[in-house]
């Protein structure tokens, strides 16, 4: 087991600051704290060589819990175990064994080239000279960076700093890695080189990986396990055909029609219709098992220029859970 | 303890490589802080110069025994502003935009990552100035050659006094995230330590001798050197390292312990 928590809990004491000139006087006296639960009592077990996503909106805990497992911040409650040691002690050992990629923070220096920050790295980590260049220029080859390892850091793009700062993060080759929103701000093309280059290092070493990210390609891609927080709770946690059925065995159908049909035309309802503002194009969700029957009925009724389905892709999913988190108390599906 | 020790040395050669890449990635501003160094080093040196133009003595020192002073506060001033001084306005910062975070997870204490990693290269050119103007004060004292041989060691006592101290200060930041009046604060302290402690009136120098020691920096090394026969002024330094750095260990993992980083 890589990692493994038992009712993990984060709380945070926020103060409520009173807005103007008054209220900031009064809060230079008196201030009003009241506790958050970043994270709600959260179990998890992690075996060597997984890939797990952990989704979820913005403020549901998912930064939080990658502080706890690096030992960045210390829990609140419950019992944690990353590679064997308690990340709250922050042994060395335990340092050498992990990585974290924030893609939204950097630890490269900004103001010199990216091969300084990664020799110094090599001085941390005690690399000797054959395992740093071997890992360095496989990574860099892979990357296509070589030609910009010895430009000033402020000076690459944020694609490029990207693939820099996961340099910075595989030099020590670490067991876990941690993945907070990697791809962040990133184009398409990036995004694409990043995924494929974790992939491939996930297949290559059998490391074991956690990422976040609002980005469901990221997780598609990359994951082979999801598991969903909602307010700090974890809601869901399974592969990602069962997160893909979370909502039913559902499809996605999609008309063209080559004029404005009725909304209101019942062989629609019950299928959470979505049509377009000229009314000559429709979406809908159907079960599986309703396929045929619905596309024959619609299809002998309209004509249709143009129609295709497409399973319910893991973004709608999310969306639809997130719009309403209350499916999630009555459709828990966890392995 | 030896490959330790290795690991340390070999990390802090990666800081001096990253500083000096750093410094010299804005040759102007190199060069701007060597200028300023010696402005800093002057007028230190003359105004002193100038107040003993009218008074033959501040205290019970005359100018060749305040020289002597001053330029050993100047000389550790002076290696504390290459090596160590600009870390603490770097870590109020990491604090408050959760740069911290990479600190904590790379394998070597936090501390010397922290502190130690930002040396200014362009500072060290003065220290040869400043070094070599203590000689010249040490030998106008009428030092003799072994004492002036062991005042390194002196120096060293001095500034690991004002950093340890320096750094149980700024383990408040931990818990006051904006720092900039703790950092304005140990400036204060700095140049409290700069004087002679008889300049100060009693309690004042009880206070920054025995509560918050600023006034051993450089006084206790400057008091044993100038009279070798009362070890106490150092007894008291040495009692104030041990002490502070002890205090370091518990604030420091207290601090650690109660740092939240920054929401993503």
């Amino acid at each position: 087991m890589v990692i493994q928590s038992r009712n993990l809990q984060k709380k945070y004491k926020v103060f409520e600051k009173h807005p103007g000139i008054v209220g900031s006087i009064k809060n230079l006296f008196h201030r009003e704290f009241t506790e958050n639960f970043a994270v709600q009592p959260f179990d998890l077990e992690a075996h060597r060589g997984e890939f797990i996503g952990l989704l979820g909106p913005n403020g549901a805990g998912k930064t939080s819990l990658m502080k706890m497992f690096t030992g960045i911040t210390v829990p609140s409650g419950g019992s944690l175990q990353v590679c064997g040691h308690d990340p709250s002690k922050r042994e060395i050992d335990f340092r050498r064994k992990i990585a974290l990629v924030m893609g939204q923070k950097s630890q490269l220096w900004w103001d010199i080239p990216a091969l300084d920050s990664f020799l110094l790295l090599q001085k941390y980590y005690e690399l000797n000279e054959v395992q740093f260049q071997a890992r360095l220029s496989e990574m860099a080859a892979l990357l296509d960076v070589e030609k910009l390892l010895k430009i000033h850091v402020r000076k690459l793009s944020l694609g490029e700093r990207m693939k820099m700062e996961l340099i910075a993060s595989l030099l020590h080759q670490p067991e876990v890695i941690f993945l907070d929103e990697p791809t962040i701000g990133l184009d398409v093309i990036a995004q694409e080189k990043l995924r494929a280059f974790l992939l491939d290092y996930h297949d290559k070493n059998d490391t074991t990986m956690v990422l976040t990210s609002h980005y469901m390609a990221d997780v598609e891609a990359l994951c082979d396990r999801i598991v969903l927080l909602l307010n700090g709770s974890k809601c869901f946690d399974g592969n990602i055909k069962q997160f893909e059925q979370i909502l039913g065995k559902e499809k996605y159908l999609s008309f063209h029609f080559s004029e404005a049909v009725d909304p209101q035309n019942s062989i629609f309802s019950g299928f959470d219709p979505k049509f377009s503002h000229e009314n000559s194009k429709v979406e809908l969700r159907v079960p599986e098992e309703k396929l045929n029957e619905v596309s024959l009925s619609i299809l002998q009724q309209y004509t249709v220029n143009d129609y295709h389905t497409e399973k319910l892709p893991i973004e709608r999913v999310m969306k639809t859970l997130l719009e309403n988190p209350e499916i999630m108390k009555t459709n828990v599906s966890t392995t | 303890m030896k490959n330790i020790l290795k690991h340390y040395a070999s990390v802090y050669h990666g800081f001096l490589q990253t500083s000096l890449s750093e410094a010299t990635s804005f040759r102007l501003n190199f060069f701007l802080f060597i200028i300023m160094d010696i402005i800093f080093f002057c007028s230190s040196v003359m105004s002193v110069h100038i107040i003993y133009q009218h008074i033959e003595k501040i205290g019970i020192w005359s100018l060749t025994e305040f020289m002597f002073f001053l330029s050993f506060s100047l000389l550790v001033d002076q290696i504390h502003m290459a090596f160590i001084a600009e870390n603490f306005w770097y870590f109020s910062d990491d604090i408050r935009m959760g740069n911290l975070d990479f600190f904590i997870i790379k394998p070597i204490s936090t501390i010397f990552s922290v502190f130690f990693r930002h040396i200014r290269p362009a500072s060290c050119i003065n220290i040869l100035f400043t070094g070599a103007y203590f000689v010249y004060c040490s030998k106008q004292a009428g030092l003799s050659n072994l004492f002036i041989l062991v005042s390194p060691l002196f120096v060293i006592l001095a500034l690991l006094l004002m950093v340890s101290l320096e750094i149980l200060l700024s383990c408040s930041m931990f818990f006051m995230v904006e720092s900039m009046g703790i950092n304005f604060l140990r400036m204060q302290f700095q140049k409290l330590s700069r004087w002679p402690d008889f300049v100060y009136g009693y309690m004042s120098q009880k206070v920054f001798t025995f509560a918050i020691p600023i006034l051993l920096i450089s006084n206790a090394p400057i008091k044993f050197l100038l009279n070798p026969t009362d070890i106490t002024p150092l007894l008291y330094m040495l009692i104030a390292i041990v002490v502070t750095i002890l205090l370091i260990r518990i604030a420091w993992a207290h601090g650690l312990r109660a740092y939240e980083s920054v929401s993503s």
